[in-house]
């Protein structure tokens, strides 16, 4: 357990990634296999569930402590786990020696829901500070110590005898605890339950769009197609289907209204979106799917799912990976040819043969549920990521509007001590006397102007709640946003797509933002 | 302007004013008559009239605002009482660092005491703390939650010889306090045997200069100037903390970056400043320092200024201390 404590904190201090690299390294040779496997899975965040809730945890510190001071220093540190590990008053109990492993089958072996407590707080009294946070990290999930799955994948092969294309493409399949992962590193063969045709496959990402280095380029080399606003998912088709989110979660249940079930092996890359009477709706129809595990009929017959499928991977036994964009658009069709299934279609290709006329086509024809357009050059192969020479998104201009500031909230993470999260809004109506929020934005300024936005929230606070400050009417920002829908759950009546800051307006006067009723026109 | 409840003390805006003896307390804009509690740049700002401080605090704002920053300047001793119109005052040491002090001012028999900034830790370039008793005490919050445990300065400093030993191609760079915090770490590193030269960003020489005329041994100190380029490797380097990522650092190419303070204590904090190396040292009381205190002094009443005064507050009054925050500005709530 100290091993994996030291070495998350390690990590966490450890700017470069080749020094992250020869740590895991490290601990990957030196460890026992089972701590090995854990912690792999602990780090690739493979735990199917929290062992123990948020709720609990701020419970058993109460318990413990001064509800008062814990409140005062969460709101301060602005991270659970950091803040119960400094707080916890360890009572000289002697330092457990318990290994990684032997902790982590006590707790995914543990039933006793009501003794939960009992056991966490027997372990926090024999740890230290750094292990008492490595422990409620683990069972909370979600480390955020700065370790990507590429880095992790660099330090598996440097630490066994496969190479990097072997541990990415089996990847997906390793199941908890992951000790087979280690054997099969060192040289073993593949566990059993290993089936590469049921694994998850890598997508492939588009980089964004460069005007200056495309004006060089043919547009006769590239294709262009449209950007849908839903989410992206990779569909096995097969006799036992399978639907993958973008980082591979497996999202089969929400959307059992796709039929993955075919002879053969097909696996297909498209956009999930809402398609009812012929129109795709917007993402806001869609996130009423999302999450969804066993969605009602009811919610099946409002919100239709369709799959609009822009590549494929494999085509039975051909591995269309290593085909050209072109030849994969065939294979493609032939496969829409045969499975005939109603809620799935290609993606069109949209015509044009300039980029400025590509552009207008972009800024003109597009609607609320169309981000932009994506181009892809034409003898591009299907591979992993970002590849240069490959896919280019090329959003819409954003909207913005400018509104005023009215509340702040502390950031977590790195920006636990500065006042980063923001809500802001316009004018009611036209009379400019009254407020309303209209969304949250924490994102978008620089390092410079969010300390000078922190200084403005100490200096114009009204009155505080928690960490919630509610502040004096005075600061205009101009906020972009992706796109604008009714919405029943706000009390502005509309929601925005991913605002975030473009611009301080510390000159402009309130008075001159706008009322309810202009953003709402921005709708239509 | 809100009452204390001591009558005889307001909060003005140039800070905290005691009425019957007509002076302020480490005020943020020049004024007439000043008692400073040490030589930080928060609390000893230039240009004020008359100037009633320790020794080394006045020997220090020389240094740092040239000869002409105050016309009248008073060396208070410890073992004297002044008396300043109608109070008295008394001198104690802070033991925050050299030249720190607290002011015990007397009126009409009722005793306040201003500590300024203060800790309970042994410390070799400053006389230690002196609790005294008193009816109104002003403590400092600038760790005033129950998360800020100072842990042991010796072992934090046996992390940094440690670090270098271990990794002995590199430039160990360690952001630190031009007044105090560096000269206490190079006492530190001196008593646990580090006998290395150890070289200073230009910005740490003269005060460093003139703790070692103060007779606090430094042992070999240089600047980092006098040394080539090619001798970089190995060597511990002391800068200021706004040093560690600007262009300056840049010349040292194989680093590890270390930061000694008390903001060292959380994570997030440590990789905001994109340290490596994070040496938990504060010239400032932690929680249980600050309880033990307000212990060992007694007061009836117990008013908190810069930090985190809200927790405080809270605590204080819960154990039935009457308490309340200062609310004074000017002081910099993140710097020690």
């Amino acid at each position: 357990m100290n091993d994996f404590a030291e070495l998350l904190n390690d990590l966490i201090l450890s700017p470069s990634r080749k020094k992250k690299i020869d740590l895991l390294k490290n601990f990957f040779c030196k460890s026992n296999i089972k701590d090995k496997g854990w912690a792999f899975c602990i780090l690739t965040n493979r735990m199917d569930r929290k062992f123990v809730s948020v709720k609990e945890l701020k419970e058993l510190i109460i318990e413990n402590s001064d509800e008062d001071l814990f409140r005062f220093s969460y709101d301060y540190v602005g991270d659970l786990a950091e803040t119960i590990s400094l707080l916890w008053e360890s009572n000289n109990e002697k330092n457990t020696k318990i290994n990684l492993h032997e902790f982590m089958e006590i707790f995914s072996n543990f039933d006793h829901k009501n003794k939960l407590k009992t056991k966490l707080k027997y372990f926090l009294d024999r740890s230290s500070e750094n292990q008492r946070y490595t422990i409620i990290k683990i069972l909370t999930g979600g480390l955020r110590v700065g370790v990507s799955n590429g880095l992790i994948k660099e330090a598996l092969k440097l630490s066994g005898v496969r190479e990097k294309s072997e541990i990415e493409e089996f990847w997906h399949g390793f199941k908890l605890p992951c000790t087979d992962l280690f054997e099969w590193l060192d040289g073993k063969e593949l566990p059993k339950y290993i089936n590469r045709k049921k694994l998850f496959n890598s997508f492939m990402l588009a980089n964004n769009y460069n005007s200056n280095e495309f004006k060089s380029y043919k547009t006769d080399d590239y294709i262009a197609e449209f950007k849908w606003d839903g989410i992206r998912a990779q569909i096995i088709f097969s006799e036992d289907g399978k639907i993958f989110s973008r980082n591979g979660e497996d999202i089969t249940n929400s959307f059992c209204d796709i039929n993955t079930f075919i002879k053969g092996y097909f696996v297909v890359d498209g956009e999930i979106v809402v398609k009812k009477n012929n129109k795709v709706l917007s993402f806001n129809h869609l996130q009423k799917r999302i999450g969804r595990k066993n969605p009602s009929k009811k919610l099946i017959e409002d919100y239709p799912i369709h799959f609009i499928a822009y590549d494929i991977l494999f085509y039975t036994s051909v591995d269309c990976r290593a085909l050209s964009l072109i030849e994969r658009k065939k294979y493609l069709n032939r496969f829409i040819n045969i499975c005939k299934f109603s809620n799935i279609s290609t993606s069109s290709l949209i015509k044009f043969s300039s980029w400025d006329q590509l552009q207008n086509i972009k800024e003109t024809s597009l609607n609320n549920h169309i981000e932009g357009v994506i181009i892809k050059k034409k003898t591009s192969l299907y591979k992993k990521g970002r590849v240069v020479d490959g896919w280019y998104k090329w959003k819409r201009n954003p909207f913005s509007v400018d509104f005023i500031i009215m509340y702040a909230q502390r950031g977590h993470g790195k920006r636990s001590s500065f006042y980063s999260d923001f809500t802001f809004g316009c004018w009611i109506d036209e009379q400019f006397t009254k407020l309303v929020p209209v969304g949250k934005a924490y994102s978008g300024y620089t390092n410079d102007e969010l300390k000078s936005l922190d200084r403005w929230v100490r200096n114009n606070t009204v009155e505080r709640f928690g960490p919630v400050r509610s502040l004096k009417p005075g600061l205009v920002v101009e906020v972009s946003f992706d796109n604008i829908n009714y919405s029943s759950r706000h009390k502005s009546g509309v929601a925005l797509r991913f605002p975030r800051f473009s611009r301080i307006r510390w000159d402009k006067p309130i008075s001159q933002v706008c009322s309810l009723k202009y953003i709402k026109d921005l709708i239509n | 302007m809100r009452k204390t409840n001591i009558n005889w003390l307001k909060k003005k805006r140039e800070g905290l004013y005691c009425v019957p003896g007509n002076f302020f307390i480490d005020p943020v804009f020049p004024v007439e008559k000043a008692l400073i509690t040490h030589a930080h740049t928060d609390h000893a700002r230039p240009n004020n009239k008359s100037i009633f401080s320790s020794k080394e605090t006045i020997e220090l704002m020389h240094l740092r605002y040239g000869e002409s920053y105050c016309s009248d300047f008073q060396i208070a001793r410890f073992d004297e009482k002044i008396k300043i119109n109608d109070v008295t005052v008394q001198i104690h040491p802070a033991g925050h660092i050299l030249g720190s002090i607290q002011f015990l001012i007397n009126y009409n028999g009722y005793r306040l005491l201003i500590s300024g900034d203060y800790k309970r830790t042994k410390d070799k370039t400053c006389l230690s703390y002196e609790p005294l008793e008193c009816d109104t005490f002003i403590t400092e919050a600038t760790f005033g939650l129950p998360i800020f445990n100072h842990p042991n300065d010796q072992d934090e400093v046996k992390k940094l010889i440690k670090s270098i030993k271990a990794n002995v191609n590199k430039t160990h760079l360690v952001g630190v306090y031009a007044l105090g915090k560096c000269q206490r770490l190079i006492t530190l590193l001196r008593d646990l045997g580090y006998d290395e030269t150890i070289y200073l960003h230009g910005a740490l020489t003269k005060i460093s200069d003139f703790y070692s005329k103060n007779n606090i041994k430094l042992g070999n100190i240089s600047n980092i100037s006098e040394c080539s380029r090619s001798e970089y490797a190995n060597k511990l380097v002391l800068c200021p903390p706004s040093s560690l990522n600007d262009k300056w650092s840049q010349k040292f190419k194989n680093v590890v970056k270390g930061y000694a303070s008390g903001w060292m204590r959380i994570r997030q904090r440590v990789k905001q400043k994109n340290i490596e190396l994070p040496l938990i040292l504060s010239d400032h009381a932690d929680w249980g320092e600050i309880l033990k205190t307000v212990n060992d002094v007694n007061p009836n009443e117990v008013l908190v200024t810069h930090g985190r005064e809200e927790a405080l507050v809270h605590y204080l009054t819960k154990k039935n201390f009457k308490s309340s925050a200062l609310n004074l500005i000017g002081f910099e709530d993140e710097n020690e």
